[in-house]
């Protein structure tokens, strides 16, 4: 019981701190809405990353890993993309996720829980981590890309047009791909016959 | 900050970050593909940002990022079989039990 | 007549006695004697026969001797060695010497040796030996010469083994190849010298190009083969093994080391005597080896108590002589001396080896005495050689000994001539100790032996009668007339005319003979020194001679030895040589060669186990990379990238 309100205040102290950067954001440093809302979408998710694989409770990974790709879909929205957003709320949240839900049920250990979340390697990990994250934003930053500020737009209909005529081939091959992916995973999964559950 | 490049690529980077730390050190086989999930999540992320910020891509990053969310499912499917199998003969999902290739 | 068959045959008939001998010899048994005899004998009678052509000036060997190779044992390019004989008058003198007394020593040896055995092992040796020593005589090539050295060496150590059950011959044989070894390796150095300045081999020409080679090199390589006729001859540092091979049956102790072995190292240096002509420094450092030698060895035998140690110390203190004659220049008295020391020393060790016979097989000086008037033979010849080594006139000793004495003091070598001298007086001295103690006075070993002491059969007697007669006469018959026109010198000259002529220049006269000046008191000297050191041994160790009768006073002779106790037990003890010897090489050289071992084991197998054992302890360690866990690889994929880009960020981007 006291770990569950312990539990239940940091989260919304995190999210209050969260969204009283976006306040003074908006309201104090007269930046525009979109920035706050990056801003608050970005933490969300960035949270969200860090409880999928710090979590002790594999259900709960499962669940915070549906929080991150949702801030992801309104990101992707936010840079101008809906189908991809929309996309990403479809396949991911509502098709690889379930996936995963239903595998972490398949494979319970009683145990689950109490036994050790991280291996002897994490401490290596976290740092090989860390240097790649710093890696990634010096490399970035320090890169000119030619970015305008302009936004790309990119609706259904003109991505829909370079699918099927430029990109026609790659489409078909993904088809294909996801007709193995389904066969494969159908026969692997499959239980043997009289075999054990 | 939503109008520069650079924030969308720090930002991917950082969620590829999170999904390396999980892929190294979590236990059970599933939270490693969850972490897999989350790396090309940011790796998508990082793909739609150049398709939207640079000309010159138009609107190809966004179809890219299409193709990688299908293989994504792809081998989500695929991976999620093979823990199961897996899990039928070992009984159990830790990956450090998975280790009859050791010397 | 075929000189060229008949001379190979001198050597050959030998080795033919051997081969033979060593393979039927032991079904012959007692009659083993006879097929190595008849070899000898007529080795003996062909070597006569050349020897009266060479020294007669004969055909072919006119003034400068007469060679002919037999066949080219090694055509290989620019080395080409060919085997051949080349004969001489200083080759003839040789012959004389080791032919002669082979044939006596093998007929003393069938009565000497008749209850061995390994009586025909004996002659097959003997055979074996004679066949080296002629093959070094005979040879002309410098390689060749050094085999035959090696084979003389070899046949020592047979010889001296002889008794091979017994611990102490065994060592000794050992102890005296390897000393000869020793000798040996400045030997090969000094051919190996010879043909990388002159490229051939050959005796004669390399005498004849010895001017060719600058001073410097010259005098090495004289130096080289002066360490090689050291260790044949026994010279110090290399004589300790000299007295260790009176081990050996006595027959073997007069044939090779009084009259022919220890004289090949002689024969080198004299065969080579225009390579040292060109090094002088070195012929000093020569006289200088040989007369230290000479006083050392003489110092030492006045204190032996076994009767063959005394004349094993006697020759090495001979051989001194030799070379310090060598060394000053007076190569005819080297020869001279060599000619004569070789029959009265063979007298005298058949004598000694008579001796023991009659006392059955007892070699302690201290237990003999009064022997004189059971075995008249042997002591009568024993007595002819002391005389004649002792210097006193007109026996042979006393020719050779006073040329040498009266050479080194004309030629300006002043402290060879006192040294030697003073050797002169000790060899006296310690000889007639010898006969005082084994002849004259009453016997002192247990009555049992005195009642068997028998003179030796004729076998045995008759060669010491046939050695006395030029022990007496040799002198006169190559020493007359006295100074450069003596008989022996006439033979010689021609063979040291180039080395004189490098030595003193061209046109150098000798003086002629001063009976009645220098020559005269340098006589008077050595003469006096002799006879004052056989008054010395007769008063203190007796003296029974017709006329001449002294009592031993043994009290005395302790009285003289406890008023210099150190020199005594020097004397005694061989000035520790042995135990010098023992300590440099034995301990210290163990403990070089442990540490070698040590190092050997430690450092470098160590390092090659150690490369080994890391090897192991990297690929244990590796081993544990292999966890058969996904995750690990990955981290090892990551920490890989992080690696990559960092650095490329680093260095490529800065």
């Amino acid at each position: 019981m006291a770990k569950l309100i312990a539990q239940v205040l940091i989260a919304l102290i995190i999210l209050g701190m969260v969204t009283g950067v976006a306040a003074i954001m908006l309201l104090f440093l007269g930046q525009d809405w979109e920035d706050a809302l990056f801003w608050i979408l970005a933490s969300v998710m960035i949270i969200a990353g860090l409880l999928v694989v710090l979590m002790r409770d594999i259900i709960r990974c499962g669940l915070a890993m549906i929080v991150c790709f949702g801030s992801l879909a309104g990101i992707y929205v936010l840079m101008g993309a809906p189908l991809i957003g929309a996309a990403q709320v479809i396949v991911y949240i509502g098709a690889i996720s379930v996936l995963i839900l239903f595998a972490i049920m398949l494979t319970q250990t009683k145990d689950a829980p109490s036994r050790l979340v991280f291996q002897t390697q994490a401490g290596p990990a976290a740092v090989a981590s860390v240097i790649v994250a710093i890696l990634i934003a010096l490399a970035v930053t320090a890169t000119d890309w030619g970015a305008s500020a302009e936004r790309v737009k990119a609706g259904a209909n003109q991505i829909a047009n370079l699918l099927f005529t430029q990109y026609v081939l790659p489409f078909e091959v993904v088809s294909v791909l996801l007709l193995a992916a389904v066969i494969g995973g159908v026969f692997l999964a499959k239980r043997e016959p009289g075999g054990p559950s | 900050m939503s109008n520069s490049l650079d924030a969308y690529l720090v930002l991917s980077g950082l969620l590829f970050a999170i999904g390396t730390f999980g892929f190294l050190a979590r236990r059970n086989a599933i939270s490693m593909l969850m972490s897999i999930e989350l790396m090309l999540n940011g790796v998508n992320l990082s793909i739609v940002a150049f398709g939207a910020f640079i000309p010159g891509l138009r609107i190809d990053g966004a179809v890219i990022a299409l193709m990688v969310m299908a293989v994504a499912a792809a081998e989500a499917t695929v991976g999620l079989a093979i823990v199961i199998a897996i899990y039928r003969n070992k009984r159990t999902p830790l990956v450090d039990e998975y280790d009859a290739m050791k010397r | 007549m075929n000189w060229d068959l008949l001379i190979p045959l001198i050597a050959l008939l030998p080795l033919a006695g051997f081969g033979i001998t060593a393979l039927i010899g032991r079904r012959l048994g007692k009659q083993a004697h006879w097929i190595p005899v008849i070899a000898v004998f007529a080795t003996w009678v062909i070597a006569m026969v050349v020897c009266f052509s060479v020294l007669t000036h004969a055909d072919p060997f006119g003034d400068k001797g007469y060679g002919h190779t037999l066949f080219t044992w090694i055509p290989a390019g620019q080395f080409v060695v060919d085997v051949g004989f080349y004969v001489d008058s200083l080759t003839a003198c040789l012959l004389i010497v080791v032919t002669t007394i082979g044939l006596l020593v093998h007929v003393y040896s069938i009565g000497y040796m008749s209850h061995d055995p390994g009586y025909w092992r004996f002659f097959a040796y003997l055979n074996l030996f004679m066949f080296s020593m002629l093959l070094l005589v005979l040879a002309s090539s410098f390689l060749v010469v050094f085999v035959a050295w090696e084979l003389v060496g070899l046949s020592s150590y047979l010889l001296i083994g002889f008794w091979y059950r017994k611990r102490s011959a065994a060592l000794a044989a050992k102890k005296a190849f390897i000393v000869n070894r020793v000798g040996d390796v400045g030997f090969a150095l000094g051919i190996m010298l010879i043909f990388a300045t002159l490229g051939t081999l050959d005796i004669h020409t390399v005498l004849e190009k010895i001017g060719t080679v600058e001073p410097t090199v010259v005098a090495v390589i004289a130096l080289l083969i002066f360490a090689g006729a050291m260790g044949k001859s026994a010279q110090f540092p290399l004589h300790v093994w000299l007295p260790d091979a009176m081990e050996g049956p006595t027959p073997v102790s007069a044939l090779i080391h009084a009259a022919t072995m220890v004289n090949a190292g002689v024969y080198l240096v004299l065969r080579s005597n225009p390579i040292f002509a060109s090094a002088p420094g070195v012929m000093v450092v020569v006289a200088g080896i040989g007369i230290f030698t000479a006083i050392l060895a003489a110092s030492i035998a006045m204190t032996q108590t076994d009767i063959k140690r005394v004349l094993a110390f006697s020759t090495l203190s001979q051989l001194g002589y030799m070379f310090a004659a060598f060394g000053v220049g007076a190569w005819t008295a080297a020869i001279f001396h060599l000619m004569t020391h070789g029959f009265f020393k063979g007298l005298l060790f058949l004598d000694s080896g008579s001796v023991i016979h009659a006392v059955h097989e007892e070699q302690d000086m201290r237990k003999m005495g009064g022997l004189s008037k059971k075995i008249p033979i042997t002591y009568v010849t024993m007595l002819i050689g002391s005389l004649a080594i002792s210097g006193i006139p007109p026996l042979a000793g006393f020719f050779s000994k006073d040329e040498i004495l009266g050479e080194s003091f004309k030629l300006g070598f002043w402290w060879v001539s006192i040294v030697g001298y003073i050797v002169a007086g000790l060899t006296a001295f310690y000889m007639f100790r010898l006969m005082g103690l084994t002849f004259w006075g009453s016997f002192r070993g247990p009555k049992a032996i005195w009642d068997k002491v028998h003179e030796s059969v004729p076998v045995m007697t008759i060669p010491l009668i046939l050695l006395a007669i030029p022990s007496i006469l040799l002198g006169l018959f190559l020493g007359l007339p006295p100074g450069a026109d003596s008989r022996l010198h006439g033979w010689v000259e021609p063979v040291f005319e180039q080395g004189q002529k490098i030595l003193y220049g061209a046109g150098h006269t000798e003086d002629a003979y001063a009976l009645f000046g220098i020559d005269g008191v340098l006589i008077l000297a050595s003469v006096t020194v002799a006879v004052i050191g056989i008054v010395i041994a007769w008063r203190l160790f007796g003296v029974s001679l017709p006329g001449l009768h002294r009592e031993p006073k043994p009290e005395q002779v302790q009285a003289l030895t406890a008023r210099a106790p150190f020199l005594y037990r020097a004397s005694l003890n061989k000035w520790w040589f042995d135990e010098l010897n023992h300590l440099l090489f034995m301990v210290v050289g163990g403990k070089v060669a442990y540490a070698m071992w040590w190092f050997d084991r430690e450092i470098v197998d160590g390092t090659v186990n150690s490369l080994g054992r890391a090897t192991l302890k990297t690929g244990r360690g590796l081993r544990l990379v292999q966890t058969g866990r996904v995750q690990n690889y990955a981290l090892g994929i990551a920490i890989g990238l992080i690696v990559m880009a960092g650095s490329y960020l680093l260095l490529v981007q800065r």
